[in-house]
């Protein structure tokens, strides 16, 4: 009985021809040897590619003068965030955060007496929810030359910034707050100044184990946001959802699951992300940036109850069936952005991930119109979320 | 930075001017786009130049910043769909079906060179500068991933998409001869 014959595929021609099938490349020119459909299928391509030829080179135009006046606007309107001036606002928002926590209760506690403070419990919100957009800002002309101590303070500065709120919940565990949060800006800041060791990127086993591991963690995260958005919609449905959820994750199996799927997203991060970042790169930085955060974030979720104890007052969000309010004191009003800015770097940080892989599969004006309908989704799921910490349910 | 930095910035650039706008040519395939494109790479270039410091070679430094710089200018084109008032494809290619009646005549002659320019003037930006990288700048599949910040499958798939986009519209040629 013949053997069904198996013919090469069109892009293994098109491989083949720019000499890029790699292994393959002997196996497809012994199949075209014997094949006489796929020869066919080959030549035609190869002779419709071989009648596709360069634009002819042309005169090139003299516009020296006009690159020069070009450049010299640029001199005049230069961006005002110079090095010197990104450094330094990198690293005022770590040292002016425990400031927006008591500005964003107080304004809280006023808009629910004169509604126009509202706007002012919204700006003191943005200013402690800023460090990730500050962190970018300052990221944007950085380079890979981790060799230069002002490249060390701008990254460290920018980590800082972004990393204030898990970092500073973290630490207001221990009591002390206010000098321990200045004790660990100095010390960072004393990491900048010391030459870093030469570590190399990410490797793929280093990724793949990075993304295995995301994937368990992500469903755990996400059963979180979404049942914390249910709280926004009906308060009876996130109880029910919460008691199930506490069922799952309480089995000793899933636990150490958890624990061990954090435990690696935390180490793998930190090997790959610290020089991860790049010059004008947005979705590499912002892959970055949103990854500091979920690495501090997670450590502060987890495993922070394992040697520090738990403030007093401070709300047993993990056991408690009915949402979180956070509105009730400075203390508990600390976990808002730290939360939102959770979801926001979880949704980020896979989301950037997404994009980057559909476009091996997708055209890229798809992938656009996917991407701008999901930042419209997860805006609305952050916003929803923060409603629901904030007390805001429709079906008490 | 002062006009002085733009007087040794310019220095340095000058002897790869010519090279970058043919780049810039067969990436986007018109005069005027490519002077575009190399003004937006120089300003560019010119903006992260006291970062750069030898440290690479300047012209793949260059290169990079002009393949980015293409991207975003074919973009920023499909974004303003009056910005080029092409013929239609499907006009084009009537026309050079038309107008040569053997296969070496008709890749000779410009409305084939017109139906290819049509053909990849509808292209999106990443399968038209992978293609062109490839095809006529002979670079690797690698090298393009890496100046153009996407992965490796990506860059695969979008050369494969460019290709069939090709054929489908000059494969007929040959056949209606």
């Amino acid at each position: 009985m013949d053997q069904p014959v198996s013919h090469l595929k069109d892009d293994d021609l098109v491989l083949h021809y720019y000499g890029e099938a790699g292994p393959e490349m002997v196996t497809t020119a012994r199949h075209l040897e014997g094949c006489a459909e796929c020869a066919r299928a080959y030549e035609a391509l190869a002779r419709t590619l071989g009648a596709v030829k360069p634009p002819e080179f042309v005169e090139v135009p003299d516009d020296t003068q006009a690159i020069r006046q070009l450049l010299r606007r640029e001199v005049r309107t230069h961006s005002w965030l110079t090095e010197p001036r990104a450094i330094a606002i990198a690293w005022l928002v770590p040292l002016l955060y425990p400031w927006a926590l008591p500005a964003f209760f107080a304004s809280a506690q006023l808009a629910g007496e004169q509604v126009p403070a509202i706007a002012l419990t919204v700006l003191a919100l943005l200013w402690a929810c800023a460090g990730p957009v500050v962190a970018l800002a300052a990221l944007h002309g950085t380079v890979d030359r981790f060799d230069r101590v002002l490249t060390r303070l701008r990254v460290l500065g920018a980590l800082m910034a972004t990393v204030s709120p898990p970092l500073f919940i973290l630490i207001a565990r221990g009591g002390e707050r206010l000098p321990a949060w200045y004790g660990a800006i100095a010390v960072t800041a004393v990491v900048a100044l010391v030459p870093w060791p030469n570590v190399s990127g990410a490797t793929g086993r280093l990724q793949f184990v990075h993304r295995f591991s995301a994937a368990v963690l992500g469903l755990f995260i996400l059963g979180h946001i979404i049942n914390q958005s249910l709280a926004f919609v009906s308060v009876p449905s996130y109880a029910g959802m919460r008691s199930g959820m506490r069922l799952a994750t309480q089995q000793s199996i899933s636990y150490v699951v958890i624990l061990a799927a954090v435990a690696i997203q935390i180490v793998t991060g930190a090997t790959m992300a610290l020089r991860n970042v790049r010059a004008e790169a947005v979705a590499r930085n912002l892959q970055a940036v949103s990854g500091w955060y979920l690495a501090v974030f997670l450590f502060a979720h987890v495993f922070a109850a394992f040697f520090l104890a738990r403030p007093a007052g401070a709300p047993p969000v993990a056991t408690s069936l009915v949402p979180p309010y956070l509105l009730t004191s400075v203390r508990t009003t600390a976990q808002l952005p730290y939360y939102l800015l959770g979801v926001t770097a979880f949704l980020v940080h896979v989301g950037v991930y997404a994009r980057l892989a559909a476009l091996a599969y997708l055209a890229e004006s798809s992938v656009r119109r996917l991407s701008y309908v999901a930042t419209l989704a997860g805006a609305m799921v952050v916003a929803t979320v923060g409603l629901s910490l904030c007390g805001v349910h429709i079906f008490g | 930075m002062n006009d002085g930095d733009v007087d040794v910035f310019l220095a340095l650039v000058e002897r790869h001017r010519i090279y970058m706008y043919n780049l810039a040519l067969r990436l986007t395939g018109n005069e005027q786009d490519a002077k575009d494109v190399v003004q937006e790479s120089m300003l560019n270039a010119f903006r992260h130049f006291h970062r750069f410091e030898g440290r690479a070679d300047l012209r793949t430094w260059l290169h990079r910043i002009l393949i980015n710089s293409a991207l975003d200018h074919r973009r920023s084109l499909r974004r303003r769909p009056d910005a080029h008032h092409s013929q239609p494809l499907a006009d084009v290619a009537d026309t050079a079906a038309s107008n040569s009646p053997d296969p070496e005549r008709l890749v000779a002659s410009a409305d084939w060179r017109r139906l290819v320019s049509a053909t990849m003037e509808a292209m999106s930006p990443l399968e038209r500068v992978t293609f062109a990288l490839r095809h006529f700048e002979g670079k690797s599949i690698a090298e393009i991933a890496q100046a153009a910040g996407i992965g490796h499958n990506a860059v695969k798939q979008h050369i494969f998409r460019a290709v069939r986009k090709l054929r489908l519209a000059l494969d007929a040629q040959w056949i209606s001869r």
